[in-house]
């Protein structure tokens, strides 16, 4: 699946070059020209900003549907906590179980046991870490490129554990081919996500190599078929299966922006959703002008998980939904926190891998460096500072970095080039 | 002897609160844009912010000199102001002579000026009463620069 290097692809012959994308992009890696927006590789977070900005449609997601998985022999669902809060109140998560049964998974799994092992670890390293603090979150995959991309300083605070879907996998397989006999190649451990970026981070993990989870189907692609199923086995009032998913509070906070609220000191654990914000806070840690906090949460997404763009419901709802459910439930379950106890006495939870800064976007000699930062400054001075972006690039700063760095020329500039405007004239010709 | 080759300076008014990190962020963009070590950034960084915080706690009003040579990274805080009586005392992690207030906003742990020493290579200051404070950092770059 190396095709999908960044998730999202522009398509050229329906992109009109509005500039709606490259103006929303957080990290300044889209440019516009001859009419056509492309995306510099090495600064793309895959956040999506540009798939929700773009007017046209000219944008899309890579999506994996269950039928993509037809020649695995068996195929195992992980559910994000998400997922049970996006139904209606008369449905519970065993019918939601069901439901995903109907619609051509295999088996569901189990997913509280990881998420409870996940907690304990971490609820274990913020203890005993003696590293820079805060640590930081590495449950949103945008996060993490965020930090390769423009704040490699703080790789070294992302939390050393590994995610819990992966985890999963890797007992989803071994469990089921002892189980079943199978190769654990035929069996496919399919993660049920809230976000394109989880899709893309499970196909390309920011720490390279490829994880145990072998692939992710959006919530919203399979909640009609779930829905109907789950509802029709409401009204039933049937037995639908022998266990429940969500079985402690615990495990619902999963799908909040603070997973571990009560497990850790309030006044050390912050939570910041919506990427302006993160980057805000970033900006304060590398400072070192947030202190005392000992955990950082942090998701790309405003609201957090449950504002994925493959969830149904709208944020508010989903977290009133939510809410309720936790409300209902124990705050832990109990044989469930046994065999997280005996887990964890047993498994080695650190990552495989660790993700890297991303190379330098131009290299070059120290000298050479310096030299480029220069001329980049003394172009600065000439172009007009209003950065409309008619040159294809999101702002004056950008582009003297671009013409600096033989990726862009001064011409690109409309108030440098009156032939410039000629050509976006004619490019965006509209009949009187 | 080391080659100069990029310096900028930035002024700063004291007793600002509100201004206090827009320094820092400006150098880190530039250090990021120089394609520098980021362990190295990110001690530049902190250096700069905590001296930029001690300049709109206690001072009137500095200057801030950035330099890039081939071999390092060097910082200069020059400011006036009411200056520090007792350099060593000032120098000791936790003595601080806040305010309440800014103790409320997270200052005031006196962990500043120990943490610029300890993000430095080359660490001086100097002090006169009445007139100002000079605070001097170098860090040097490493093979990649
Ligand atoms: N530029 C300065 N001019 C005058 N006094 C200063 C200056 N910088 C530091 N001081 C004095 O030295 C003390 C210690 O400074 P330091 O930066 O180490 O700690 P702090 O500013 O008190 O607290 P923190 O830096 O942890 O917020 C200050 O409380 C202040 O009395
Ligand atoms: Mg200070």
């Amino acid at each position: 699946m190396a095709e999908y290097e960044h998730g999202f692809a522009i398509d050229a012959d329906v992109c009109d070059g509005c500039l709606a994308c490259m103006r929303a992009c957080p990290t300044n890696a889209i440019r516009v020209k001859y009419g056509t927006a492309s995306v510099l590789a090495e600064l793309c977070i895959d956040c999506g900003s540009c798939l929700t900005a773009c007017p046209h449609g000219a944008i899309t997601a890579q999506t994996v549907r269950l039928d993509d998985f037809r020649d695995f022999s068996f195929r195992v669902a992980i559910p994000s906590p998400v997922l049970f809060g996006q139904f209606p109140p008369d449905v519970r998560p065993d019918q939601v179980v069901h439901g995903l049964l109907a619609a051509g998974f295999d088996a569901v799994w189990d997913y509280s046991i990881e998420l409870g092992l996940i907690s304990r670890a971490t609820v274990d390293c913020i203890r005993h870490w003696h590293g820079q603090k805060p640590l930081i979150s590495n449950m949103c995959p945008v996060i993490v490129e965020l930090l390769q991309v423009s704040y490699p300083r703080m790789l070294d605070q992302l939390l050393p554990i590994v995610l819990p879907r992966q985890i999963a996998a890797r007992q989803i397989k071994q469990s089921f081919s002892r189980e079943l006999g199978l190769p654990p190649e035929e069996i496919a451990a399919i993660y049920v996500t809230p976000c394109q970026a989880k899709t893309i981070s499970i196909l390309r993990p920011a720490g390279g190599g490829r994880g145990f989870v072998d692939g992710a189907v959006g919530i919203a692609q399979m909640y009609n078929t779930v829905l109907a199923e789950a509802q029709e086995a409401a009204k039933s009032g049937r037995q639908t299966y022998g266990w429940s998913p969500v079985r402690s509070a615990g495990i619902l906070r999963w799908a909040t922006p603070r997973p571990l609220a009560g497990r850790i000191g309030r006044d050390r654990y912050l939570s910041v959703t919506g990427l302006p914000d993160v980057i805000k806070v970033f900006d304060d840690i590398e400072k070192g002008r947030l202190r005392g906090i000992d955990y950082l949460e942090c998701r790309a997404c405003w609201g957090g998980c449950t504002h994925g763009n493959l969830t149904v419901d709208n944020v508010y709802v989903a977290a009133a939904k939510l809410e309720n459910l936790i409300s209902d439930l124990p705050e832990f379950d109990d044989g469930g926190q046994a065999e997280v106890e005996r887990r964890y006495r047993r498994e080695d939870l650190t990552p495989a891998q660790k993700p890297e800064p991303r190379p330098a976007v131009h290299g070059g000699d120290l000298r050479e460096r310096v030299r480029r930062v220069k001329d980049a400054a003394r172009i600065r001075e000439r172009l007009p500072g209003l950065d409309c972006g008619l040159c294809g690039a999101p702002s004056c700063d950008v582009l003297a970095e671009d013409i600096a760095g033989e990726r862009g020329a001064l011409t690109d500039c409309v108030f440098i080039s009156p032939q410039r405007i000629e050509e976006l004239r004619h490019l965006h010709h509209r009949e009187d | 002897m080391a080659e100069l080759l990029l310096t900028s300076s930035y002024q700063i008014a004291g007793r600002d609160f509100d201004k206090g990190g827009e320094i820092s962020t400006e150098v880190k963009v530039l250090l990021q844009k120089l394609e520098i070590d980021p362990r190295l950034i990110r001690r530049a960084v902190v250096v700069i912010f905590e001296a930029e915080m001690n300049i709109v706690m206690y001072a009137d009003e500095a200057t801030i000199t950035f330099e890039l040579t081939d071999e390092d990274i060097g910082i200069v805080i020059d400011d006036r102001g009411p200056g520090i009586p007792d350099l060593e005392l000032a120098m000791q992690e936790g003595w601080s002579t806040a305010t309440d207030e800014m103790r409320e906003m997270g200052f005031g742990l006196g962990m500043g000026l120990p943490n610029i020493k300890r993000n430095s290579d080359v660490f001086d200051i100097r002090s006169t009463v009445g007139e100002g404070t000079v605070v001097t950092s170098r860090i040097f770059l490493d093979d990649h620069g």
